[in-house]
This record gives C-alpha cells, sequence and structure tokens, in this order.
C-alpha cells in the first residue's frame, strides 16, 4: 500500500465575520457607543431648538432617530442582518419603557400618596362621624376592611365546596352532564361584574322583597368566583397522575377516600392557588357591591341586614366626593387594597411553586 | 353441585353507600351551577324582553334615552359603539407593547430579571381595577389630556383628531389609554406563557440555519405562538368591554353618537352607563339598562367563546 502523499490544502483566509464570539474591536465598540447616545443628544437638542414638549420629543424625534441610527450602526458592525435586530431592540425597549412608565406610575402613586394618609387609627377606625371634609386625624377604614372580610368570607365558604366538588363532577365522575356543565361554567365566567350586580339586585331587591345586605353582596361576588375556581381546580385535578387514582382503587379504596386522601392532597397547593386567584378576582370587584349593598358609614358585621362598606365601594364613595382630604382617605384605603392583593397573591405563589404531589 | 366461582363484574358493582353520596353531592353542586346559569339566562331574558319588544331594534341603533316621557325612549347604540371604540382604542395601545413585553421577558431578559418580571406582571394582572381608575382621573387624566392637545395642535386637521371643545378632559383617547393599561398585565402574561411553550430547539435550529433575531421573532416565534396570543388578546378584550368603574371616572358618557373624534370629551361605555343610570332608575328604566346589560352578555359570551376556542385548538396542536 502506498501513502498517499498529503496534499496542502490551500490556506483560505477566514472570513471576518467567522468568529463572532471573538472580543468586539474598538471601531465596533465605538460605533455602538455612538449610537446608543447620538439619538438623544440630537433630540434634545432639536426638540429645544424647535420648542417641543418632552412628549413629541419623545415620539417624534428620540423614536424613529433611534430606530434610523441604530440600523446604520448595526448595519455597520453586522451588516444588513443586524438591521432587522436593531430595529427589533429598539421597538421592544420603547414599548418596555412606556409599560414601566405607565405601570409603575400606578403603583408608585398608591403606594405614596397611600402612605400619607396611613396611620394606625386609619386601620382600625371607623367612619360615624366623618364627613368627606374631615381631617385625616380621625376616622378610617375599619369598617371598610370588616365589610370586605365578611362579604368575601362569606362567598369562599359557600363557593370553594361547590367549586371544588364541581371540579371533581367534571374529573372524577362519568356524569352525563359534564360538556353542558363545563360549557356553561366557561360561559359563566364571561359575565360582566356589573351584569352580575344588576342581576342580582333586579332578582332580589328591586322586587321588593329584600333590602340592600352583604349577603347579597357575596351572592354577586359568588357568581364571578364560582367559574374561575371551578375552572382551575378542574385543570389542577385533571394534571394529578392517573396512576395515583388507579393505585388507590386497586387497594380497594372506594371512590371517594382514593379522592380525600390520594387524589385531593396529591393536588393541594393547586387547589389552594386556584382559591386564592380567585379570592383575588374578587376583593377588588366594585361595580356589584354598588348595585347590591347600601354604602355605611358605622361597623357592621352582619351581613344579612343593614348597609356596609367594604374596601372598594369606601374608595368610590370617597373619590367620588371630591375633597382633598376624602381623595387621600381613598389613596389610603386603595394602598391596603393593592397591599392585600399583593399579599394574597404572594401566598397563591408560594403554594404554587411547590410541585403537585409533593408534601 | 359444586360452587361455580363467582366472577364479578366490577362495572356493573352498584356503587357503596359512602361513594353514592360523593357522587350524589358532585352532582348535586354541578346541577346547581347549571340552575344558576340558567337562572341567570331566564331572568336577564324575562326582565329584558318588555323592553327589547317596547323598543325594537332601535334598542341597538338609535340614540336617544329618555326616561321621562310618556312613552320612555331608550336607545344604547352610543353606549355601545363607545364601548367598541375604548376597547379597540385600548388594544391598539396595548397589543403591541404587550407582545414586545413578552418578547423581552422570554428572549431578551437575563433570567433573574425575567423572573421578577414575570411575577410583577402576573401580580399586575390582578390589580383591582378601581385602582387604575383612581389613578387614571387623579394622576393620568391630566397628562394624557396635554398630550391630547399636542396630537390636536400637531394632527387636527385629520377629522380623527380633531377638537372641536376647550375639553380634552374624559375623552374616549384617555378612557382607551386607562383601558389599556388594565389590560396589558392580562394580554402580556399570556403571551409570554405561550411564548414560553414555543420549542427551544426550533428556536436553536432556526439560529444555527443562520437566523437574526428578528427572523427568528417573525418566523419561528410569532407564528408558534400565533393563537395562544390572540386568546389573549381576546381574554383582554372581554375584560375592556366588560370594565365598569375604571371606564366611569375616565370617560364622559353622553348619549350622542361619536364616531371618530376620540378626543372630544364624548363618549359611551355600556357597563359604566349602568352604574351611572341605576342609582335614579324607576322599574322601567330598571329593566332597559338590564337588556343593555344582557346585550353586553351577549357580546362578551361571543367573545369569550371564540377566545376559548382558539386556545383550546392551539394547545391540542401544541400537544401532538
Amino acid at each position: 500500500m502506498t501513502i498517499q502523499a498529503q496534499m496542502p490544502i490551500p490556506a483560505k483566509p477566514r472570513p471576518k465575520s467567522a468568529a463572532p464570539w471573538k472580543v468586539r474591536g474598538f471601531s465596533k465598540i465605538a460605533v455602538t457607543t455612538v449610537a446608543s447616545l447620538l439619538p438623544a443628544a440630537m433630540a434634545i437638542t432639536l426638540g429645544i431648538f424647535f420648542d417641543f414638549s418632552p412628549p413629541t420629543i419623545l415620539v417624534i424625534l428620540f423614536l424613529p432617530l433611534q430606530i434610523v441610527i441604530a440600523s446604520i450602526a448595526a448595519l455597520m458592525v453586522r451588516g444588513k442582518r443586524g438591521m432587522g435586530d436593531a430595529t427589533l431592540t429598539v421597538i421592544v425597549y420603547f414599548a418596555l419603557a412606556l409599560v414601566t412608565v405607565l405601570l409603575g406610575s400606578v403603583v408608585v402613586s398608591v403606594i405614596t400618596w397611600g402612605a400619607k394618609a396611613m396611620s394606625l387609627h386609619f386601620l382600625y377606625q371607623n367612619d360615624v362621624y366623618i364627613t368627606p371634609s374631615t381631617s385625616l386625624e380621625y376616622g378610617g377604614i375599619g369598617h371598610a376592611m370588616i365589610g370586605s372580610l365578611v362579604t368575601v368570607a362569606l362567598v369562599t365558604v359557600v363557593t370553594v365546596p361547590i367549586s371544588i366538588a364541581i371540579a371533581v363532577y367534571l374529573t372524577e365522575g362519568y356524569g352525563r352532564l359534564r360538556g353542558a356543565v363545563r360549557f356553561f361554567t366557561q360561559a359563566m365566567s364571561g359575565l360582566p361584574s356589573v351584569v352580575s350586580g344588576l342581576f342580582i339586585y333586579a332578582a332580589f331587591i328591586s322586587i321588593g322583597s329584600n333590602r340592600p345586605a352583604g349577603w347579597l353582596g357575596s351572592a354577586a361576588l359568588l357568581l364571578l368566583m364560582l367559574p374561575t375556581v371551578t375552572r382551575m381546580s378542574e385543570e389542577v385535578l385533571k394534571l394529578v397522575p392517573n396512576e395515583l387514582r388507579s393505585a388507590a382503587l386497586a387497594l380497594g379504596a372506594p371512590r371517594r377516600r382514593a379522592f380525600f386522601q390520594v387524589i385531593m392532597p396529591a393536588a393541594r397547593t393547586g387547589l389552594v392557588t386556584a382559591v386564592l386567584l380567585g379570592l383575588a378576582r374578587i376583593v377588588g370587584e366594585t361595580a356589584p357591591l354598588l348595585l347590591t349593598i347600601d354604602f355605611e358609614h358605622r361597623t357592621n358585621a352582619n351581613p344579612l341586614s343593614g348597609g356596609m362598606a367594604t374596601m372598594t365601594t369606601y374608595i368610590y364613595s370617597y373619590l367620588g366626593a371630591g375633597y382633598d382630604t376624602s381623595r387621600q382617605r381613598s389613596w389610603g384605603a386603595a394602598l391596603v387594597l393593592l397591599g392585600l392583593v399583593a399579599i394574597l397573591f404572594g401566598i397563591a405563589r408560594l403554594f404554587a411553586n411547590k410541585k403537585v404531589g409533593s408534601r | 353441585m359444586a360452587e361455580t366461582p363467582v366472577r364479578i363484574k366490577l362495572a356493573n358493582r352498584k356503587p357503596a353507600r359512602g361513594d353514592r353520596l360523593f357522587f350524589g353531592i358532585s352532582s348535586l353542586s354541578a346541577m346547581i351551577s347549571l340552575t344558576l346559569v340558567f337562572l341567570i339566562l331566564l331572568f336577564l331574558g324575562q326582565r329584558s324582553l318588555q323592553t327589547f319588544i317596547d323598543q325594537g331594534w332601535a334598542f341597538v341603533t338609535g340614540s336617544t334615552w329618555d326616561a321621562t316621557l310618556a312613552e320612555p325612549v331608550f336607545q344604547i347604540f352610543p353606549m355601545l359603539y363607545g364601548s367598541v371604540l375604548v376597547s379597540l382604542i385600548g388594544l391598539v395601545i396595548a397589543v403591541p407593547t404587550s407582545i414586545a413585553v413578552a418578547y423581552f421577558i422570554e428572549y431578551m431578559a437575563a433570567r433573574p430579571i425575567a423572573r421578577i418580571a414575570t411575577l410583577l406582571v402576573d401580580l399586575l394582572a390582578a390589580l383591582p381595577s378601581i385602582l387604575i381608575g383612581m389613578w387614571g382621573v387623579l394622576v393620568f387624566s391630566p397628562v394624557a389630556a396635554s398630550w391630547s392637545k399636542l396630537i390636536t395642535v400637531h394632527l387636527g386637521h385629520l377629522s380623527f383628531f380633531e377638537n372641536r371643545m376647550d375639553n380634552a378632559l374624559r375623552s374616549p383617547f384617555i378612557a382607551g389609554w386607562v383601558v389599556a393599561i388594565m389590560i396589558i398585565p392580562i394580554i402580556t402574561s399570556v403571551s409570554r406563557e405561550v411564548m414560553s411553550r414555543v420549542d427551544r430547539e426550533l428556536i436553536a435550529a432556526a439560529y444555527a440555519l443562520g437566523g437574526t433575531a428578528f427572523s427568528v421573532m417573525r418566523r419561528v416565534v410569532i407564528p408558534n405562538s400565533r393563537s395562544g396570543i390572540l386568546g389573549g388578546i381576546l381574554l383582554g378584550l372581554g375584560r375592556a368591554l366588560g370594565e365598569t368603574v375604571a371606564i366611569f371616572y375616565v370617560l364622559n358618557l353622553v348619549f350622542k353618537i361619536n364616531f371618530f373624534h376620540i378626543l372630544e370629551p364624548e363618549g359611551g361605555s355600556i357597563a359604566s352607563v349602568i352604574i351611572a343610570k341605576f342609582g335614579e332608575a324607576e322599574s322601567f328604566e330598571l329593566d332597559a339598562l338590564m337588556a343593555a346589560g344582557v346585550v353586553l352578555f351577549v357580546i362578551t359570551l361571543i367573545i369569550n367563546m371564540i377566545a376559548t376556542g382558539i386556545v383550546q385548538r392551539a394547545e391540542k396542536k401544541m400537544a401532538s
């Protein structure tokens, strides 16, 4: 056998773009830096020259300039294919800044304005001798917190067992109406909250058989919470592995025991999350409560008779009053409500992060 | 006679008494929910039927609302149109920004930032709408009114951006922004979720074939998550149409058709008009409000079903 002589392969020069991981050269860094600073400088200069207002500068001058200059820079650094990327990056960051500023403004205003109204007595006193122009040294949201607590607790106590039972019907049983139940639960989740309140108002209050009261508010909230919790519980129960179910039944457990001792513990964290997210949905509802509960300045923990204040109707009522002091009261209540939702959400997250089935 | 072994047919065995109770309770609850839905439909239908008969088609096409006449006239077209207009303005603002933010969180942000942003977006999706309405009327409205005036100054010769009144507050434009801020977290949350399910290997393959971030987004990410994002958008639209209190604060409700002057302080919203009118409503006016509620319910119902259908189809496609 002859050993073939190795022919030297003619060395081609490596194309410059063949090593994108290499540290970028000075010129490229310079181009990128210029591209990120120049548009802002140009926009501000032009804006001051033409005496435009800040939003005009931002939208009419800065955004197009930044897109054009970033594209040119990308063209120089990465060639034609970089231009799309540059545009994409600029637009994404612009949208991100917009959303951050707007939503950040919501949260920051609630926190800063709310903090001004905050004091210990604001959290527990009620509003008996308070007019909208009373200074914030007196009165608070104690009665509204109790009202929210009572209505929400009532609706939770009723809704959660029913929702989970419906979810059981949908996942465990062989009922013939499963499709219909699923369909109508879905339809119910599209019920606008104001229509739910209007329904309760028309069915119980306007015909004269009942006075507006806490339990009617709870009834209106039930129509909103039931579909949410049912659907989420169904999803969670579906996630429980079928092997667990079969194993329990194979060991001779009756279906109810299989559910209560195997499936429900396995899906526990998910069920808790479902309930908490359902709560977060109804805690912030205003419209149905406006229609079904009379606003009240005294503390009333009895859901069966008399008016009640809730956190949201408190905000609504004092915001509508139109004084500086009443607005501050609204901000204070808004901060507490925001905190409440955040806490509920935090707990839901904590439970959701545990794996289904782990103890 | 030898005993033959008895074969127990499991399928035919009657369930134990406890099990019957267990399933009985679950079926009962299911029936309760069905009954509830039928009661709602029946009751709303029955109460609003008279209005539909009295007012005829004009109920949804006319634009007068007067309860003081001998024969009261109830027509909701301006409110219906206003609801749609405000929601559309909201969507025009919210959809591109939401998709961009979802893209950022999923593909551009460093991992710790992405995790925090995901949490924040989900939290903000649960933000009570009254807080946004309150912020809208106390903080945002003056700012947005100044934007609106700027647009009128620069683009006022387009009738779209014309403002023939002194006032720029409480216009559909501002209400649209408030609605957009409300639904941005919702659409972002759904879009991010859907984008996170796009096959990472597919994306890596696209990059390996020489794709750029832009082309990968356009050819791989968006086509693969399109239907899920659409579902999220429709979910947001349903929320926007049903929004009551936030819009009530930032929009002037007028029973006059305002087709496209979005910067003028005249608009409408079905959900908000129910809150606005119900306080002093007599029983027949209440019936008319109920009928308006039914119209709103039907619209949100249709949107909801389309959304569910799209999402389910997308999930099936993902699974296969």
